[in-house]
């Protein structure tokens, strides 16, 4: 009787989940909470040789960021800084940290520095579920997000989420206020990183240039890191790692 | 001599990857030169073409978590009328953090603040920058700075400095007596505004108050940049009049591609034109007394000397000896990086001046650059500009890095 019972459960159609608390789990897939990790950006435009830089970065809660540059050589202590809706860029030749608007391009890629530093969607967008489909050979949740006010870079975004228990994100895409569509970002190679198995390998690609995507490979990632809120100001920056 | 060969022994000592830069660079800067009203007789002793030839050294080594040694410096060979060899520190110091809370830094070193791009008003701790070429390295001061970071929202940054105002990458030296120099800045991050306050003074210079404030908004960076001071830094002294010295500019990036900037310097204590016509007649006398060869010796001596001193005021201004100046900058990263293009320009408003310096920069690897700057010197004859004894300037650096 249990057993029927057992598989009369696994039959049923699963519950639509509570689509904030999804995008939640979703945005937390690659890096949780607190975070110090290795990454690769490489930047690809048709015709040109690729850009690649490796970086370290460090992430606390869903408002502070910090990413220095670590390779190649003649890029190395460039540095980028986020704090709430702040972002500075420091220039080691200038021995100085710049203001940068934060719906601007990171690294001369495809990711905006919102991108890379928008910790939290779910603090700028409000949920709600458009179904269930499938994406890139998964099956999804497909969440719709529209922006709670303009400050953000996208008015409206869509993500599929995996309905396999996991939650890991597999494709996001990203339109304006007039509804054209950006750009996408796929999430892939998932295996094991740190101490979680997550998406390993986050693609961008332009929706309005053919050809032009930047790739970012995480390499290591600390989940579990005591990181200062001190960390995260212009004088760290100033001091260097 | 000694700290050169230092730096190069710390450098050749085994260490972790990445615990250690190096770069190592190879600098020439010709200069064609101009009889012009500040050089009457050639008393800099310039040669047509002048030349300054420079091996550079730039190391920056980190100990463990909590220490970290940075040194960079040049030697150089002048080549033009005069053939002499000189070697330069430009940074020497060793830092000591204690976590985030406190960092320590001790020796030769850049201050570099203000969030002003060409001029820094609050900033009189160190030689000011070369508005022309603000991406040359610049000489650092002797100084012990103290960075206390209570919060995540404030910061308060103590400097004890002595400092020499050269006429750094020029082809003559035109020195300033040193001067010791006491600083403070309290930094504050309110409302995603940054603004700090910065109070400075010391011997053999005017006690300022300042005021630094930056915000983006959108696409855009704002910041604007102010000090207040009694008595006036540029000749004649004016003991009991205030001035004030006002920054504002914004930048526009898109992304690391391009970069647009634009900055006003309001200069208070600048000259208007009355007090210019003023010194280029007392520049334009003494030079003619002291070239005089019926004039009586001693005149002609205390001509030379008056000329000397009434010359030195626009070095000695440091920021500028005109009121009002525009500066424009705009940059482009091409091929992946691989090509920088730049045009910046630099405009005194108050007599017409204009300085246009176009730049290219190769990157053909990840670990070598190619820079070229030149300098051109344009405007009315005798404005700010052309009074300098230079026409153009073609200044190249090649940096290598481990």
């Amino acid at each position: 009787m249990s057993r029927l019972l057992l598989l009369a459960l696994l039959a049923a159609p699963a519950a639509p989940p509570d689509p904030t608390a999804l995008l939640q789990r979703a945005e937390k897939a690659v890096l949780g909470e607190n975070a110090v990790y290795t990454m690769r950006m490489g930047v690809q435009r048709p015709g040109k040789p690729e850009r690649v830089v490796e970086m370290k970065g460090f992430k606390k809660g869903d408002e502070r960021g910090l990413l220095r540059y670590t390779d190649p050589p003649k890029e190395r202590g460039t540095a980028y800084l986020r704090v709430a809706g702040s972002t500075w860029l420091w220039l080691p030749s200038a021995e100085k940290a710049v203001r940068v608007g934060a719906k601007q391009n990171f690294g001369g890629g495809d990711f905006s520095n919102g991108d890379i530093f928008r910790l939290s969607l779910s603090r700028d967008y409000v949920a709600t579920l458009a179904g269930a489909e499938s994406a890139l050979g998964q099956e999804c949740w497909k969440l719709e997000l529209k922006a709670r006010d303009r400050s953000v870079a996208y008015d409206r975004v869509l993500m599929w989420v995996r309905r396999d228990g996991t939650d890991f994100p597999v494709r996001i895409e990203y339109f304006t206020l007039s509804g054209r569509k950006l750009k996408w970002l796929t999430f892939s190679d998932v295996g094991r990183l740190g101490a979680h198995t997550r998406p390993r390998l986050l693609v961008m690609e332009s929706a309005l240039e053919s050809g032009q995507r930047t790739e970012l490979r995480f390499l290591t990632i600390d989940d579990n890191p005591r990181l200062e809120d001190r960390l995260f100001t212009p004088s760290a920056l100033e001091r260097g790692e | 001599m000694r700290r050169v060969g230092l730096a190069l022994v710390l450098a050749l000592l085994p260490a972790p990857l990445r615990a250690r830069e190096l770069e190592l660079g190879l600098e020439n800067f010709y200069y064609r030169t101009a009889p012009t009203l500040l050089n009457a007789g050639n008393v800099l002793g310039l040669a047509g073409r002048e030349d300054l030839l420079r091996g550079t050294l730039r190391y920056r080594e980190a100990l463990g978590a909590s220490v970290r040694l940075v040194a960079s410096g040049y030697v150089q060979r002048r080549l033009g009328a005069r053939g002499d060899t000189e070697w330069k520190a430009r940074q020497a110091y060793v830092q000591w953090s204690a976590g985030e809370l406190l960092t320590v830094r001790a020796g030769r070193q850049r201050i570099a603040w203000g969030s002003g791009f060409a001029w820094n008003p609050t900033n009189r701790v160190e030689a000011p920058k070369n508005p022309l070429n603000t991406s040359l390295e610049q000489q650092g001061a002797l100084a012990v700075r103290l960075d206390l970071v209570p919060s995540a929202w404030s910061g308060l940054t103590l400097v004890a400095a002595r400092s020499v105002i050269e006429s750094g990458d020029l082809p003559f030296a035109v020195r300033q007596p040193a001067r010791r120099t006491a600083a403070l800045r309290a930094r504050f991050l309110v409302k995603d505004t940054d603004l700090a306050l910065v109070f400075s003074g010391g011997a053999g210079q005017r006690t300022l108050v300042g005021l630094d404030l930056g915000r983006t908004l959108g696409a855009v960076a704002l910041h604007a940049e102010a000090a207040a001071y009694r008595g006036a830094e540029i000749a004649p002294p004016r003991d009991g009049q205030r001035f004030l010295r006002l920054v504002a500019g914004l930048l526009w990036t898109r992304g690391e591609h391009l970069t647009l900037s634009a900055e006003y310097f309001w200069n208070g204590e600048g000259y208007l034109d009355p007090r210019r016509q003023d010194w280029l007649g007392r520049l334009r006398t003494s030079a003619a007394l002291a070239a005089d060869p019926l004039a009586p010796p001693e005149l002609r001596q205390r001509a030379a000397a008056e000329y000397l001193a009434t010359a030195g005021i626009p070095f000695a201004a440091g920021l500028g000896l005109g009121r009002h100046y525009v500066q424009g900058s705009w940059t482009s990263r091409l091929s992946a990086g691989r090509w920088t293009t730049s045009a910046r320009a630099v405009l005194g408003l108050s007599d017409g001046s204009l300085a246009l310096t176009p730049g290219l920069e190769w990157a053909p690897r990840g670990d070598l650059t190619l820079a070229v700057d030149a300098i051109t010197l344009l405007g009315p004859a005798e404005s700010e500009f052309r009074l300098a004894p230079l026409r153009t300037a073609l200044q190249a650096r090649l940096k290598v890095h481990f």
